[in-house]
């Protein structure tokens, strides 16, 4: 059991990177490379707050919110509004990743720095498995948020909007709905999303410079293999990226680990191309 | 008449130019000239290596004065040069290239920095007949038949598995688990633990290896655990460091674990809580292999004349495993003496008699074992101690908390 704690945390993570690729996607077909090196800002901002400046935790939420919200807002108004096609926006978000890897690195250096976790930082037995409260929280928060933001995007105003916009941008345009300001504030919301999650991920994780580009490439899969444009599908792909990576390690050895996580996205892709949960739309040829 | 007056002219002036290539720089023998040494690191790249690069070069500035005290290199007192490269292994050959150039061709080559940089600067330094020491080796750096004027002095993996092999059979183990990255240190340190283990009759039940792009070891560790290891030997350097221990107490397993040197120059081991784990249960079963000169000990005189040395010209920001480079200038001047010469062909077959290695008085590693046929270390097993994790002092572990 603790083997599957240890899997469905890491899959927890993995989902939570998915979800905020996913706010992106729906709101602007934008696939935002960055993500993930957004929430590692976030780790690094919780760092500094809790532990050099020894802020109250909530302060501490608020501020890595805030900061990483304005930083996605600079990404979409810099690298994303001004690249008219989305192929292009691939280039100018990675551009972003790299920008952001370079400059944690010389802010905070290249040594893991540890991010205590509020609700406490000892092993916990819990269904005959071992888990740290941190582990519980990511796992709660992922479950939480694609429920929250499914009922938010059925049953408001702002989520029919979005997917509206999800559907056909000019449509919806024409609808009334303003999809830039839209487009800027999922964004936004993305960056707040991932600062707040820096003092979840960061207990697990440590706050280091190298967690973004670890980060990005299994929460793509995890996109990939729940569908993009899904939050069931972000956590479902998520969980089984994490899931497959330990009992891979565990029972194949780690040389097989990631050969095993690309094996089951190639079954996925190869018999539902969008994904577990990803939508297939018609195009008139 | 004409004629000839210009052949003269040519002559003179290609003789002219021919000796602003090559005499003017050459790396002169004579006493009143400066032993010239350039020294290259990674000061401006990022993080850890550039208070790697710095430590190198505060030990040769401190060995430098420290030789130039007792008379420099056969008379000649010696010069540090210090260039940035960036840890960049073009930075590194462009900046070489330069001084090679110069009029003040290097007589000694010292780099701080990666084996990518050994890589690149060797061939060249082979061609120019300087003499180098290296911190980095390479798979051929310290094969004489291909750079007969480089040495390494950084032990090899093997050298450090038998030390971690000593030190199990001396602590009574008969069987280990293995656990190493996937970096290339990695991968080379656990196949060589496994022989010297094997070599020590101690029975290696399990080698595992992990990404360094992982994010949890549970799954690795549970497989050692589940074949009953006394001890652990552990590869690991930053974060892989951190979930290890996140995953060794997880699974509340209660095993001996023996580090790498690389474990101990993680910070997140010789920080003390919030910003680390020093001092806390995760680190209750760790001890980390390090050079004797790099745990404190008041009755070390060497040692410690060494870090007052380097201590008086700035601050040691990394741990002293970086400061081999003061034991280069000392073997370098005790193979002069024997040489009677400052040739650099003369004093890479000095360096290879053991009586030479043993005059030189070195600090950070006691005894080199240089011969014809091997430029490396060779690094005894009573050249590494285990430590517990201790914050770092001028470099050293063993000053204070977690002691």
């Amino acid at each position: 059991m603790t083997l599957l704690w240890s899997g469905l945390a890491l899959g927890a993570v993995y989902a939570l990177v998915a979800i905020g690729y996913n706010i992106v996607f729906l709101s602007s077909h934008t696939f935002n490379f960055a993500q993930a090196q957004l929430v590692m800002v976030g780790t690094f901002v919780a760092y500094t707050g809790l532990v050099v400046l020894r802020l109250p935790v909530l302060v501490v939420a608020l501020a890595a919110t805030v900061i990483v919200m304005v930083l996605a807002g600079l990404e979409e108004r810099f690298a994303v509004r001004p690249v008219p096609d989305h192929q292009t926006q691939l280039v100018t978000t990675l551009g972003v990743a790299t920008l952001l890897n370079g400059a944690t690195q010389l802010v905070w250096g290249g040594q893991p720095l540890t991010v205590p976790f509020f609700g406490g930082n000892d092993v916990v037995d819990l269904f005959g498995g071992r888990v740290y409260p941190a582990e519980i929280a990511l796992l709660v928060l992922a479950v939480a948020l694609v429920v929250g933001l499914s009922v938010l995007a059925k049953r408001s105003m702002l989520g029919l909007a979005l997917m509206g916009m999800s559907e056909d941008r000019e449509a919806a345009a024409l609808r009334g709905v303003d999809v830039r300001k839209l487009a800027f504030w999922a964004f936004a919301a993305s960056g707040a999303l991932a600062g707040l999650l820096g003092l979840f991920v960061g207990p697990k994780t440590y706050a280091v410079a190298t967690l973004g580009a670890a980060l990005a490439l299994k929460g793509f899969v995890a996109l990939a293999i729940g569908g993009f444009g899904s939050l069931p599908g972000a956590l479902i792909g998520g969980l089984t990226v994490g899931l497959v990576e330990s009992l891979a390690a565990r029972y194949l050895g780690a040389e097989y680990s990631n050969l095993a996580v690309f094996a089951v996205l190639l079954l996925v892709l190869m018999t539902r191309p969008s994904g577990l949960f990803g939508r297939v739309t018609e195009r008139v040829v | 008449m004409n004629r000839r007056l210009l052949a003269y002219a040519v002559t003179t002036t290609a003789a002219v130019l021919l000796a602003g290539c090559g005499g003017g720089g050459s790396a002169g023998t004579n006493q009143q000239e400066p032993y010239r040494v350039l020294i290259t690191g990674g000061l401006s790249a990022q993080g850890v290596l550039a208070a790697n690069a710095a430590t190198s070069v505060l030990a040769a500035q401190a060995s430098a004065e420290d030789v130039n005290a007792k008379g420099g290199i056969n008379g000649r007192r010696i010069e540090v040069t210090v260039v940035d490269d960036a840890g960049d292994a073009t930075q590194a050959v462009t900046k070489l290239r330069e001084a090679v150039a110069s009029s003040a061709k290097p007589d000694l080559y010292l780099n701080s920095g990666p084996s990518t940089i050994s890589t690149a600067t060797l061939p060249l330094l082979t061609q120019n007949k300087i003499l180098s020491f290296n911190v980095a080796p390479t798979k051929d750096s310290a094969d004489p038949t291909k750079f007969p004027l480089n040495f390494d002095l950084s032990p090899s993996p093997d050298d450090q598995a038998k030390g971690v092999a000593a030190e199990a059979k001396a602590r009574g183990y008969t069987s280990i688990g293995v656990i190493h990255g996937s970096s290339a240190f990695g991968e080379t340190w656990g196949p060589a633990i496994e022989r010297a283990m094997t070599a020590a009759g101690i029975t290696v039940v399990g080698n595992e290896e992990y990404d360094v792009a992982s994010l949890d070891m549970t799954p690795q560790l549970q497989a050692l655990q589940a074949k009953q290891p006394q001890a652990l030997a552990v590869d690991g350097y930053g974060a892989p460091v951190g979930y290890l221990l996140q995953s060794v107490s997880r699974l509340g397993w209660n095993v001996p674990m023996m580090g790498d040197p690389s474990v101990s120059a993680t910070s997140l081991v010789t920080s003390e809580p919030p910003a680390g784990v020093l001092g806390t249960p995760q680190v209750a079963n760790l001890t980390t292999q390090v050079y004797k000169s790099t745990s404190y000990d008041p009755a070390a005189t060497r040692v410690n004349e060494m870090v007052a040395s380097m201590a008086k010209l700035g601050q040691i920001k990394a741990n002293l495993i970086l400061a081999y480079n003061y034991d280069a200038l000392l073997l370098v001047a005790a193979a002069a003496k024997d040489a009677g010469s400052t040739d650099p062909t003369a004093l890479a077959k000095s360096l290879e008699k053991p009586a030479v290695q043993d005059s030189a008085d070195t600090a950070v590693i006691k005894a080199y074992h240089f011969t014809g046929t091997a430029h490396s270390p060779n690094a005894d097993p009573a050249e590494f101690v285990f430590v517990r994790p201790s914050v770092v002092k001028d470099g050293q572990f063993g000053h204070g908390a977690g002691t």
